[in-house]
C-alpha cells in the first residue's frame, strides 16, 4: 500500500504534450472511476491545470506495477501511441507525498510561490472527494498538503512581494498614495504591459483609467475593455492635470513626455505626487522629469530590478520551505502506516529534487 | 534634592536602557528595510514605557504634586507623552516601525534628563502653573512625533525618488500618510502650546497683575509658537508641503529641543 503519482508538468514536457493529455471537468469523474475499476487504485485524485495533468493514486500493487497501469491508462485514455519517457514523472511514497506537498505550497510553480495551484488542487481533491474515490489515506494526504501549504505561506516569504512588472507598480503607487480609490490613471501607449499594469492598478481600486494611444481606434477599444475614457493622443496633455499615475508605453523612437512639458502642469497640481511609469523600450519620459519635485519616476529596469529581488528572495526562502515539507512528510508517512514495516521508506532520506531537466 | 529621588531616578534608567535596548534593534530593523512585519520593537518599547510611567508616578506621589517642575521632570513627562502617542498608533501594523524613530530620541532625552544637575529642587506649583505647564509639554511632544513621522517620511520619500530597493519592499505607510500625520501632530502641537501660553498669561495676570512678562523663557515660547504658526500659514498658503514642510517640522522640533534648556535655565520667574 502506498501513495503513488505520474504526472507531467511544465518543466517536464512542452505544452503539446500536456495539452494531449489533460482533463476536461466534465471528463474527471469518468476518468477517475475508470482508474478504480481497473484495480490499479482503491483511491484516486487528478489534478489537470494548464501546467500540469497529475494522478494521484493509493495503491496495493508493487509501485512498478502501478505506474505501468497508469500510463497504460493514460495512453488508452487518451489515444496516445507516441513515445512517452522522461516527460512523465512516476514517483513512489514518500517522494509522491513530498511532491504533493510542494505543488500546493508553489514550489512545483511556474512562478515560484504563487497560490492559484492551491484552489487547483483543492478543487480537485473536492471533485474526487465528492465521487467517493477518496479514502483514508488520499484525504489524509491532501489535507495535510493544505495544512503544510497554510503554514509554508505563514512561516515563510515565498509568497510574499510582487514578482511582475505590474504588481510592482501597483506596490509603488501604494507607497506614495494612501488609496489608489480616488487617483486616476492614464495609460499612453495601448500595449500589452501597459494593460496588464492598468488592470492590477484598477482591481486595487484606481478611479478611472484615461487611455491614450496614436490609433485612438485602439484607445477607444482598451478604454471600452478597461471601463475608461479614450483621449486623442494630442490631447493628452490637456487631461494631465487630473491623473496621477501614468503608464506610458508607446513606440515612440523619442521621448513622448519632457521636462518641459511637465514642469508647468505640476504647478497647477499644487504639490499632489505623480507617479511615472515607462515600461517602454525606447524610454518615452526623459529622465530628467525625476528630478522634478513629486514626481516619482519609474522605468522598465527598475521595475524588473523590484521584481527579480522578490524573486531572490522567494527562492532564497526555498530551504525553509523544504526542511517544513520533509518534516510533515515523516510525520505523514508515520500516520498512514503506522503498523506496517517500511524499512526502505522510513531509512530512504526524504528530500526534495526538482523533477525534470 | 533627597535620597529618596535616587530610587525612582534608577526606575527611569532601567526606562532609558530598555529605549537603548530598542534603539539599537531600530538600527538592525532599519538595515533589513522595515520588510517584515515586527512587534519585537513596540513591545520593547511597551516594556519601556511600563518603568517610564512607575518613575513618573512615583516621583508625583511623592512629592503630591505633577511632576513637570524641573527640566528632568519635564523631560521625563514630554518623553512619555510622545511614547504613550506612539503606542497608540503603533496598534497599526503600519505604524509600528515609527517606532524606530521614536526610541533614538528617547534615548537621547533620557540620557540628558539623566545628567546631574538637571534635577534641581522644584518649585511648588499648582493649579493654573500646572495646567500651564503640561499643556506646553504636551505640545513639545505632539511635535516631536511630527518630526519622527517627517523624519520617516524624508528617509522613505528619498529611496522613492532615487528607487532604493528599500522603498518598495519595506512595510511603512504611504508617504501621503506620513505626511498627514505630521500635519495633524503639527496642528495639535500648535493648539496645545497656543492653550498653554494663553493659560500661562492667566497665570501671570493672578500672581504678577500682568499679561506679559519679558521673561526669556516666556519670550522663547512666544517665538516657538510664531515658528509654527509661520509653518503652519507657510502650508496653507504658500503650499509648503512634502519634502520642504518635513524638514520644517524637523528644523523647528530641533530648535525646541536645542534651546529649551537654556531659556529655561535663565528663566527668572519659573525659577524664583
Amino acid at each position: 500500500m502506498a501513495v503513488i503519482v505520474i504526472g507531467l508538468n511544465h518543466r517536464t514536457s512542452p505544452v503539446e504534450l500536456r495539452e494531449r493529455f489533460a482533463f476536461a471537468e466534465s471528463r474527471l469523474t469518468g476518468a477517475m472511476e475508470a482508474i478504480r475499476n481497473s484495480g490499479i487504485a482503491s483511491e484516486v485524485v487528478i489534478l489537470s491545470t494548464c501546467n500540469r495533468v497529475e494522478i494521484y493514486i493509493e495503491s496495493d500493487l508493487p509501485s512498478q506495477q502501478a505506474f505501468d497501469g497508469l500510463v497504460d491508462f493514460l495512453r488508452e485514455e487518451k489515444n496516445y501511441d507516441g513515445p512517452i519517457g522522461s516527460e512523465i514523472y512516476r514517483l513512489a511514497e514518500p517522494a509522491s507525498l513530498t511532491h504533493l506537498f510542494q505543488v500546493a505550497s508553489g514550489l512545483d510553480s511556474m512562478v515560484l510561490g504563487e497560490t492559484e495551484i492551491l484552489g487547483q488542487i483543492k478543487q480537485a481533491y473536492q471533485v474526487a472527494f465528492k465521487g467517493k474515490f477518496t479514502g483514508r489515506c488520499l484525504n489524509k494526504s491532501f489535507q495535510k498538503a493544505f495544512n503544510v501549504a497554510k503554514q509554508i505561506r505563514t512561516e515563510t516569504q515565498i509568497q510574499r512581494g510582487s514578482v511582475s512588472v505590474g504588481s510592482v507598480a501597483v506596490e509603488l503607487a501604494e507607497k506614495i498614495f494612501t488609496t489608489l480609490k480616488d487617483r486616476d490613471v492614464m495609460i499612453i501607449g495601448a500595449g500589452d504591459t501597459g494593460e496588464k499594469t492598468a488592470r492590477s492598478l484598477l482591481s486595487r481600486g484606481a478611479r478611472g483609467i484615461l487611455v491614450s494611444n496614436r490609433s485612438f481606434d485602439r484607445a477607444e477599444q482598451l478604454a471600452a475593455e478597461l471601463g475608461g475614457e479614450a483621449v486623442r493622443f494630442d490631447d493628452w496633455e490637456n487631461e494631465f492635470q487630473r491623473v496621477d499615475i501614468v503608464i506610458s508605453s508607446t513606440s515612440a523612437p523619442h521621448y513622448v513626455l519632457t521636462r518641459r512639458q511637465i514642469e508647468p502642469i505640476l504647478k497647477r497640481r499644487c504639490g499632489r505626487s505623480l507617479l511615472l511609469i515607462d515600461i517602454a523600450v525606447p524610454r518615452d519620459i526623459e529622465p530628467e522629469v525625476n528630478f522634478l519635485e513629486d514626481v516619482y519616476l519609474y522605468n522598465v529596469d527598475d521595475l524588473q530590478a523590484i521584481a527579480s529581488d522578490y524573486l531572490d528572495r522567494r527562492k532564497a526562502e526555498l530551504e525553509r520551505c523544504e526542511s517544513i515539507i520533509e518534516d510533515k512528510v515523516q510525520a505523514l508517512v508515520e500516520g498512514l502506516r503506522p503498523l506496517e514495516e517500511k524499512g526502505e521508506g522510513k531509512s530512504s532520506k526524504l528530500r526534495f529534487k526538482p523533477e525534470g531537466p | 534634592m533627597g535620597l529618596d529621588w535616587l530610587n525612582e531616578k534608577w526606575v527611569f534608567g532601567l526606562a532609558v536602557i530598555l529605549y537603548s535596548l530598542s534603539a539599537l534593534y531600530s538600527i538592525f530593523l532599519h538595515r533589513q528595510g522595515f520588510r517584515q512585519d515586527n512587534r519585537l520593537n513596540y513591545w520593547l518599547i511597551f516594556c519601556a514605557f511600563i518603568p517610564h510611567t512607575a518613575a513618573m508616578a512615583w516621583r508625583g506621589v511623592l512629592a503630591g504634586r505633577c511632576p513637570i517642575n524641573n527640566i528632568y521632570e519635564m523631560t521625563v513627562f514630554v518623553m512619555w507623552a510622545m511614547v504613550a502617542t506612539y503606542l497608540i498608533f503603533g496598534a497599526a501594523p503600519r505604524f509600528r516601525y515609527l517606532g524606530a524613530y521614536t526610541s533614538p530620541l528617547m534615548l537621547t532625552m533620557g540620557i540628558f534628563a539623566l545628567m546631574p544637575k538637571l534635577d534641581a529642587e522644584p518649585e511648588l506649583t499648582q493649579g493654573w502653573v500646572s495646567l500651564h505647564a503640561t499643556l506646553i509639554l504636551l505640545s513639545y511632544g505632539a511635535f516631536g512625533l511630527g518630526s519622527v513621522s517627517s523624519l520617516m517620511y524624508l528617509t522613505q520619500e528619498h529611496d522613492l525618488k532615487f528607487h532604493k530597493l528599500r522603498a518598495a519592499l519595506a512595510r511603512l505607510p504611504s508617504i501621503e500618510r506620513l505626511e498627514l500625520v505630521s500635519v495633524r501632530m503639527t496642528h495639535s502641537g500648535f493648539t496645545l502650546l497656543s492653550l498653554g501660553l494663553l493659560s500661562g498669561i492667566f497665570w501671570l495676570k493672578n500672581d504678577y497683575g500682568v499679561y506679559f512678562s519679558s521673561d526669556p523663557k516666556v519670550l522663547w515660547t512666544w517665538l516657538v509658537w510664531a515658528l509654527y504658526m509661520g509653518l503652519i500659514i507657510l502650508r496653507l498658503k504658500w503650499k509648503l508641503h512634502g519634502r520642504r514642510f518635513a524638514w520644517g517640522v524637523v528644523g523647528s522640533f530641533l530648535f525646541v529641543l536645542l534651546t529649551f534648556w537654556g531659556f529655561n535655565l535663565l528663566s527668572s520667574i519659573h525659577h524664583q
